[in-house]
């Protein structure tokens, strides 16, 4: 399958912080996210690709060829911002038309593709209403409806899930996957690694700019299971309840605070159901059970370990 | 804020239903996007009719506008209140009075004023607020885009000033010597509103300019306009030359130049700009030079400059 994008030793810098170091990636059609802790440097590399930035050093290609001022390209691509911006005194409508006409759709076209558009987020009733008086939600949708309206093949959106309740985003999860059933391919950046899973399986890991693994997330996740886990135990007695780990095999060490204890494991099941054991004879010497494992920045310590 | 931020469940009607990935329920999507059949693009001028378009609906809605257009017209107010306060011998003749308030206020004065607050502005504005990352992931010539911006600028300016200037001249017939019929009187009149349409070229283009790489175009600009260009005209020497008054003078009737005898300047200087003098042709030439300079610099700002927000690094 031919690259999307192609980036190669693409590196990005302002002043002298590095925002994105070296890195060579090629991204395939399909959805695939873009994973990484905040200020890891995904919105720049969307910005780079997008031909919004100017590499710094080395290059990067969307659909083989170099992206800034490139009109060719930005035919086939849609983008969609992490923040708010919108024109000023502008209502929803008038946003998604201008920027139809800026795409350089004719009048005519340009109002049906805004209202076909709206009409897809969902916003037909309050389109002709002041976008300052738009929830956030509403604004997310009309940012959406402003990089669907030309039928992209490339959509890219920058932290989509921002603001936006469960259902925002339950519905956020429904729409790209079902762009991505009818052939669009869609890069999404975030840092929750569970909004991406839910998403696709398909991911692109950058940490402080650099590329730090690409590929199927399960196969990360493989990965990351031959490293010990950590379960944090918050307790009133962290000594008194944490010996009976001490007999399991699979515990690597243990770690104490004034409050809490931390197990180190090769293996949480069996943590787990000793934990549940105790819990089931006294729930109160339990007060919070935690594992960091869950959560992407555990994935990048493993990985920057 | 409202709080209605859900899309309704089911699909949309009447169109395609999609299937299913990681075995989440899927939304149904219009043909139009699953087509993958992209819109007709209409070419430069589609895009440069849509910035021209849209600069001229964000400058209606300002209420900036209307102050300019106020301000603008007060000059009217002038012939008229002196025609009623003159006293038998000691009126002015009416030549006179629209000569200096077309020098003296509306190329040396508004002129400049509109361009720094609207063209300026114009570009300016979509930097700061951050909108144009919309308009340059789109496939849009950033030169359309100026050219756009700039062409609407000189419609609303030149709609404003040439219209007030009419009128000024109107006002000034009350007095002797300026009639609406006569036809030198009017070859007087749409001669201070070519001169003025040229200023607006000029000082628009290096707004517009001014508006791409700095967040306070008025600011730089008033130091241009006002501040720099009156304080060459005190410097003995040929400073005056970097100037873009120096040219719009140029074009200016003769009888009107030769007014020019209050500022302040130095027999040196006189001198010097007796000797040095433009002719109408050269100031055309130059002020267009200046116009075309500025607004490919621009092109070049707005092509090579990155407008993205989040310029720190971890954005």
């Amino acid at each position: 399958m031919t690259a999307l994008i192609e980036a190669h030793e693409l590196s990005k810098w302002f002043g002298e912080v590095v925002a994105v170091n070296n890195l060579n990636l090629s991204i395939k059609p399909g959805i695939t996210g873009l994973l990484g802790p905040n200020g890891a440097g995904k919105s720049t590399f969307i910005k780079l690709a997008l031909g919004l930035y100017a590499p710094s050093r080395g290059s990067i290609k969307l659909f083989g060829e170099k992206p800034r001022n490139n009109i060719g390209v930005m035919r086939q691509v849609s983008y969609c911002p992490e923040t708010d911006y919108f024109f000023e005194n502008s209502t929803g409508y008038e946003f998604v038309f201008w920027l139809n006409r800026y795409w350089g759709m004719n009048r005519k076209k340009a109002h049906e593709a805004a209202y076909n558009a709206l009409e897809m987020a969902r916003m037909t009733e309050r389109m002709h209403d002041a976008i300052s008086s738009y929830s956030k939600g509403m604004r997310q949708r009309i940012k959406i409806a402003q990089a669907l309206a030309s039928a992209p093949k490339l959509l890219f959106l920058d932290e989509p899930m921002n603001g936006l309740d469960p259902r925002g985003r339950e519905e956020m999860v429904m729409l790209i996957q079902s762009l991505a059933d009818a052939g669009l391919s869609v890069i999404v950046s975030s840092h929750i690694l569970y909004e991406i899973e839910r998403i696709t399986d398909n991911i692109v890991l950058i940490y402080r700019g650099n590329l730090l693994a690409q590929g199927q997330l399960s196969e990360i996740r493989r990965l990351i299971d031959q490293y010990p886990h950590s379960i944090r135990v918050t307790t009133g007695n962290p000594r008194g309840l944490s010996e009976p780990f001490t007999a399991l095999p699979e515990v690597t060490g243990l770690e104490f605070e004034n409050d809490a204890f931390t197990i180190h494991t090769r293996e949480l099941n069996s943590c787990y159901e000793l934990l549940n054991q105790m819990a089931c004879e006294d729930a109160s010497r339990i007060q919070g059970i935690s594992c960091s494992d869950d959560n992407l920045q555990s994935i990048f310590d493993y990985l920057t370990r | 804020m409202k709080t209605d931020d859900h899309i309704p469940e089911q699909g949309l009607p009447g169109n395609e239903a999609s299937g299913s990935l990681n075995g989440n329920a899927v939304l149904t999507l219009p043909t139009w996007l699953t087509s993958q059949q992209q819109p007709h693009h209409g070419g430069y001028f589609t895009v440069m009719g849509a910035s021209c378009g849209h600069a001229l609906q964000i400058l209606f809605r300002r209420r900036r506008l209307a102050m300019a257009a106020l301000i603008a017209f007060l000059p009217v107010l002038i012939p008229i209140a002196m025609s009623y306060l003159a006293l038998g011998n000691y009126s002015e003749l009416g030549d006179n009075v629209f000569v200096r308030l077309a020098e003296d206020l509306f190329i040396n004065v508004f002129t400049p004023l509109l361009a720094l607050f609207f063209a300026g502005m114009l570009v300016a504005e979509d930097i700061e607020m951050r909108t144009m990352i919309y308009i340059l992931v789109r496939p849009t010539a950033r030169s359309a885009w100026v050219f756009g911006r700039f062409i609407a600028f000189m419609i609303v300016a030149s709609a404003i000033l040439l219209c007030a200037c009419a009128l000024t001249f109107a006002a000034s017939t009350l007095h002797a010597n300026l009639e609406l019929t006569r036809i030198t009187d009017l070859t007087l009149l749409f001669h201070y509103m070519g001169v003025i349409v040229l200023a607006l070229l000029a000082y628009g283009s290096l707004s517009v300019f001014l508006g791409t790489f700095s967040k306070r175009p008025i600011v730089y600009g008033v130091i241009f306009f006002y501040g720099w260009q009156y304080a060459a005209t005190l410097i003995p020497g040929l400073i005056d030359f970097f100037t873009v008054r120096k040219y719009i003078d140029a074009l200016l009737p003769i009888m009107a130049t030769q007014r020019n005898v209050t500022e302040i300047q130095t027999a040196l200087g006189t001198f010097q700009r007796e000797v040095f003098l433009v002719s109408a042709g050269k100031a055309l030439l130059i002020l267009f030079i200046i116009t075309a300079i500025a607004l490919g610099s621009t092109i070049i700002a707005v092509q090579k400059r990155e407008y993205a927000a989040d310029r720190a690094a971890g954005g």
